[in-house]
């Protein structure tokens, strides 16, 4: 049986507890078959998000010396690269010199970017220009929510042609595949529903660019969820591997394992919070290892519809 | 299944080593791993090349603290593997001890990493805290044959001394290993079997943490029945080798020897046998 070979350089935060940044996005990727290298930006004891968090963050130069070691022994040679929560702007900067030698080394590298910039957690201001200036110009697949599409692209989305704009402002910026993955617009299904939109660039055998462009309509959740976005990030590139010139298809897989987790974790965290209680950070960290079997083979929950414009 | 285990190992960004070897296969289990990352390195250090830094016993603390402030230091198992700082070891007694203050019922299940074959490849003033300190607190051990002697203080003619001797310093369940994986010796309680399994021409790094790991896995599920356990573990471990051996050979070419980088285990492809392995040895119950 032919395995497939691909190999991911992931860096993001590492937290002892809990799923976010690498937590979030190795085990999937693993469980998909992909092949993990993994650099942890941070490790902190859990996420930002409990009352106390305490650890040690790692360096831009830092960094640079991890990469140094995997260049020195010619293995640095990756299909993907992914990056979620970045704090510190030298540190970005450097993620984007090694993204630029990697693609040196691979010109079919992916770079999967999440521009976490607009959360419920810290993200200081001066990134914004380093994001803008500097790494959407070399990621290949992005998933912003709407606020960070508008901070980004310096245009507002109010109407689904202007989610269409934005996203093709964000193809001319660099990315093929862009994902909004929720914005404020109103759904079809009512307001216990939230809007996400895709649009991916291919070029087609005669040299002009064809656009697809897809909306989904998400079940809101009533609950915050920390790690949920370095998830999605992850199953996205797994998904857009499999089906890479469906974005369609690679939506739909996407968003359904988010939902089978989603909804596991949250029946299991009002179980452990007790009736009427609201779960606590602990609580709330998703169900990971116990959604193993939706994550490989997610059954299809919604349906995008892709967009003729 | 609700089972949380604290891993206190070795990071390596690209291979399988320390949690990087212990957490997908257990993850895949279905434990929860929370993981301590006491180093994070660029790979392993069998490499040409290797790079990287260490997490001091201070930082170890400020880590612990933080999951202690928001009450979730509760665990079933913890597992360690190769540490070389005396300090941090320490550190993690003091973590163990009182881990296990909270749940009395707390596994420590402990690779004392420390050399093979005649020589050591930590310092050597890591033996007396392995000696005199860890031990005490581990539940299940799973020393070489030079690790036993060196943990024993004597040259071990018979498995069964080593293994009273173990016992009497504080596991009750001692697995005897060996580098290449030759008739293991395990022992729990009033249990002893033994197991012989075919040696593998090549030096695997991660193995031994691979194993430790699953020998936590498959003793929580068989608890009474260290056999079964051992079976299992051993089990898993020959199907990733194998698996791991053809690929390395494939990618080294006929009449080559694989580069460390081709050994690295096929840890990701072997899901299947780690969530399910076949038994492809027997122990003998002695």
């Amino acid at each position: 049986m032919h395995e497939m070979e691909c190999r991911v350089l992931s860096i993001q935060s590492h937290v002892v507890r809990g799923y976010v940044g690498n937590k979030s996005a190795s085990f999937p990727l693993q469980v998909l078959g992909f092949e993990v290298d993994s650099i942890n930006s941070v490790q902190f004891s859990n996420h930002t998000g409990y009352s106390h968090w305490k650890g040690q963050v790692l360096t831009a130069d830092e960094l640079h010396v991890l990469y140094e070691g995997i260049k020195l022994n010619n293995v640095h040679h990756y299909d993907y690269v992914l990056t979620g929560y970045t704090r510190d702007t030298s540190f970005l900067e450097m993620v984007v010199d090694i993204v630029q030698e990697l693609k040196r080394a691979n010109p079919n590298l992916v770079y999967g970017v999440y521009p976490s910039l607009c959360q419920p957690y810290y993200v200081p201001e001066n990134l914004h220009p380093v994001y803008k200036n500097k790494v959407v110009p070399v990621a290949d697949i992005i998933t912003p929510n709407q606020f960070e599409a508008e901070l980004l692209t310096g245009k507002n989305i109010s109407t689904e042609k202007d989610a269409v704009e934005v996203m093709d402002l964000l193809h001319k910026m660099g990315p093929d595949t862009v994902v909004i993955t929720s914005s404020d617009l109103p759904s079809r299904l009512g307001d216990r529903f939230l809007v996400s939109l895709g649009s991916q660039r291919t070029l087609m055998p005669d040299g002009t660019k064809s656009t697809q462009r897809v909306r989904m309509e998400i079940p809101k959740v009533d609950a915050v969820f920390v790690g949920t976005g370095d998830l999605f990030a992850a199953m996205l590139l797994a998904w857009t591997h499999h089906y890479p010139n469906d974005l369609k298809t690679a939506c739909e897989k996407t968003f359904s394992v988010m939902h089978h987790v989603i909804k596991r974790t949250i029946s299991y965290a009002h179980d452990l919070a007790g009736p009427g209680r609201k779960p606590s950070p602990p609580q709330l960290e998703l169900r990971m290892v116990q959604s193993k079997a939706d994550i490989e083979d997610p059954a299809i929950v919604m349906e995008a519809t892709v967009l003729n414009l | 299944m609700e089972c949380r285990v604290l891993s206190i190992q070795s990071h390596v960004v690209r291979g399988y080593v320390g949690n990087k070897s212990a957490t997908f296969p257990l993850q895949v289990l279905g434990f929860e791993v929370d993981s301590i990352n006491s180093v994070q390195f660029s790979n392993h250090t069998g490499y040409t090349h290797w790079k990287g830094q260490v997490l001091t016993a201070e930082e170890l603390n400020v880590l612990y603290e933080g999951i202690k402030l928001n009450n979730v230091n509760h665990y079933d198992y913890i597992l360690t593997g190769y540490t070389r700082d005396t300090s941090f070891l320490e550190t993690v007694v003091d973590i163990v001890q009182e881990l296990k203050r909270l749940n009395p019922k707390l596994v420590y299940v402990c690779d004392p990493v420390m050399g093979d074959q005649g020589s050591m490849y930590v310092p050597e003033n890591i033996l007396p805290v392995y000696r005199d300190q860890v031990v005490a607190v581990a539940d299940i051990l799973t020393p070489n044959q030079f690790e036993a002697e060196l943990l024993t203080g004597r040259t071990i003619s018979t498995e069964k001394d080593a293994l009273d001797l173990l016992h009497q310093m504080g596991p009750d369940t001692v697995v005897l290993t060996s580098t290449d994986l030759t008739s293991p010796h395990g022992d729990q309680f009033l249990a002893r079997i033994r197991i012989e399994m075919p040696k593998v021409d090549a030096v695997f790094v991660g193995t031994g943490d691979l194993f430790t790991a699953m020998l936590l896995a498959w003793s929580h599920h068989h608890p009474n029945d260290l056999k079964a356990a051992c079976e299992k573990t051993v089990s898993v471990l020959h199907h990733v080798i194998k698996r791991t051996i053809t690929y390395a050979n494939e990618m080294a070419g006929p009449g080559k020897r694989p580069n460390p980088a081709q050994l690295e285990l096929r840890m990701v492809q072997s899901k299947k046998d780690i969530e399910d392995p076949d038994i492809v040895v027997e122990a003998t119950i002695l």
